[in-house]
């Protein structure tokens, strides 16, 4: 009896016929994919990108007939997307991709940053999927991306621990803010041309966002220490307007509260960030004002603002 | 007089008598109608109004008919603080009110966070009764100033001091090993040497002298374990402190934003009755010259 599947029932043609039909399917996985590259690097159409890097993101190049010797990790599609979406956007000239010699592997800079920053993806391995896009010297991911679940969550934690802390000494404000502003471009892009969820967390300027803090609970003496350091920096925490909590009027109209936004039941300690112009976040807020910066970091563990606990556990 | 007689000069008396109440509550009646809170004011206490706004003594007997409304002040005070607290607010605008409950006022001073409970306002009386404590301490702060010092000033420098204490004796633990292991070194080499008779005495005084360093220095290792402990704590008293500082701070700016100094606004609150009454009888009288 002859079995497709069982090569030893099979006669020597039909098994070569097996072989060749195996490295032709390989040989079109190659093709397919020499396609999506094609499409991922050439493309001037932003759908047919994305479309090129959500495949890419899975894809899978060997098979078990045809193996390709020289690959690039499917961490490095990612880093490619990236650039061609800023480039899309009339911005490619905000990110530098590298690759290094005799090796299929590729980095990122931000121009802004030049070398005090290099960026790359790292492949999530858990079956959550997707990738976290990192700072490699310090290994902070500032950001959480996944093409299939059309997900995309920024990393208070990281984004504090590299800009606000790290690099505070050494990089201007201003230098900061416009290379934040690169992969925050981004994520608006996703959001906004592909409706992409995206957790734009400290980075987020809009009025009614919540940052919502680490210890739900937050111990009184935090809001006092604000209130000290305030007064002398001649700026005056106020009752909040809801009465449970406290508020501060900041420079050219910005308005920083602090408050239990659960009257009943569990506290949820949040701040929120007001301006006319919904321009100004709370990560703009610690890069402009010094005394706001050390009372954050001097109370971090409370006061951290918290990212998505599925990603960033 | 017969029975009779008497009986009918009795209710003669007795329906005066309510009469004159009748025509008190009427007349309170009619003034709360035509919203005259200076005639509401007058009538609660008529000595208090001759002496005070009109600078004469009562020509009347004292007629004890404002009890007959002792028992609805609340109400009384509720309608009168309409007017009361805003005219309040043109002159203490850093005092903010609260009814907790119907015609009875909590003062609060200012808008800042955790501003402070500063009393009460009774407005039957327009007076505050400020909380004694509180006050006593806006009053030292003013007092204190001419010394370019705060109210907690002295308090935060020894509780720093300590806390500076405690933190070079943390700073010091290396050291303190380094005398320790010398010291015991010391020790051995102290029990090892013979015992003639004639240096048993001063070796067993070197022995003593060691083993007293090193228990004076065993204590400080025990302090040095709970120092962290303790500046945490101190580092908790002086937010409390500054915090009040801070408090004070803004409350003096505001009065002198006001009243220029302490001593004015002292003065402002004991004639604030007639002020107030004045101000109210400046209106009525404004009202009168319209009318004409």
């Amino acid at each position: 009896m002859i079995n497709e599947n069982d090569p030893s029932t099979l006669t020597t043609s039909g098994r070569l016929v097996n072989y060749n039909d195996a490295i032709k399917s390989g040989l079109e996985t190659g093709l397919k994919f020499t396609q999506l590259m094609d499409q991922l690097i050439k493309t001037n159409d932003a759908d047919k990108l994305v479309a090129a890097a959500t495949e890419l993101a899975n894809f899978t190049l060997d098979s078990d007939f045809v193996t390709f010797p020289h690959q690039y990790s499917n961490a490095d599609y990612y880093l490619l997307f990236m650039s061609r979406m800023l480039e899309l956007h009339d911005q490619g000239k905000n990110v530098i991709l590298q690759s290094r010699d005799h090796r299929e592997e590729l980095t990122q800079q931000l121009t802004p940053l030049g070398d005090r920053g290099t960026f790359n993806f790292r492949v999530e391995s858990s079956e959550n999927g997707g990738v976290f896009y990192r700072e490699r010297a310090t290994g902070q991911s500032l950001f959480y991306l996944n093409l299939e679940r059309k997900m995309f969550r920024f990393n208070s934690h990281a984004l504090t621990q590299l800009f606000i802390i790290d690099l505070h000494d050494t990089v201007p404000a201003e230098t900061v803010k416009t290379s934040v502003k690169i992969l925050l471009d981004f994520a608006r892009y996703l959001k906004e041309d592909y409706g992409y969820s995206v957790d734009f967390n400290i980075l987020d300027a809009a009025n009614r966002q919540n940052y919502a803090v680490r210890s739900a609970d937050l111990p009184a003496g935090v809001v006092d220490r604000l209130f000290v350091t305030a007064a002398k920096n001649d700026y005056m925490l106020t009752n909040g307007v809801n009465g449970n909590g406290a508020e501060i009027q900041l420079d050219k109209g910005v308005v920083l509260d602090i408050f239990n936004n659960q009257l009943e039941g569990q506290p949820e300690w949040v701040m929120t960030v007001h301006d006319d112009d919904q321009k100004v976040s709370w990560f703009d807020v610690l890069l402009k004002y010094p005394f706001m910066r050390d009372w954050y970091l001097e109370d971090l563990t409370d006061l951290e603002i918290a990212s998505d606990p599925l990603i960033f556990a | 007089m017969d029975n009779q007689e008497q009986q009918a000069s009795a209710a003669d008396v007795l329906t005066q008598a309510i009469a004159s109440k009748l025509d008190y509550l009427s007349t309170l009646q009619a003034a709360v109608q035509h919203s005259d809170d200076r005639q509401v004011y007058e009538l609660l206490d008529q000595v208090r109004y001759y002496e005070e706004v009109k600078k004469t003594r009562s020509t009347r007997s004292v007629n004890h008919l404002a009890e007959l409304v002792d028992n609805i002040h609340p109400q009384i005070a509720h309608y009168l603080s309409d007017k009361l607290i805003d005219y309040l607010g043109h002159i203490y605008p850093f005092f903010y009110y609260e009814e907790y409950t119907t015609g009875l006022f909590h003062i609060y001073f200012g808008n800042w966070w955790d501003r402070r409970l500063f009393g009460d306002l009774d407005v039957i009386n327009v007076r505050f009764d400020f909380d004694k404590t509180e006050y006593q301490k806006l009053r030292d702060s003013f007092a204190l100033e001419s010394q370019n010092q705060r109210l907690n000033t002295a308090k935060i420098e020894s509780i720093s001091a300590e806390s500076e204490q405690l933190q070079s004796l943390v700073d010091a633990q290396a050291t303190r090993d380094n005398q320790k292991s010398e010291l015991r070194d010391q020790l051995k080499e102290n029990s090892g040497k013979s015992s003639l008779p004639w240096d048993s005495g001063k070796l067993k005084d070197e022995r003593q002298r060691i083993i007293d360093q090193l228990t004076k220095l065993a204590d400080e290792d025990e302090k040095a374990l709970n120092a962290h402990k303790l500046i945490k704590a101190n580092d908790d008293k002086i937010l409390v402190l500054s915090k009040e500082d801070t408090i004070l701070n803004y409350e003096k700016q505001s009065i002198r934003d006001s009243f220029d100094d302490f001593e004015h606004f002292e003065a402002h609150n004991a004639s604030l009755y007639a002020d107030y009454l004045n101000s109210l009888l400046g209106k009525s009288e404004g009202e009168v010259t319209v009318d004409d």
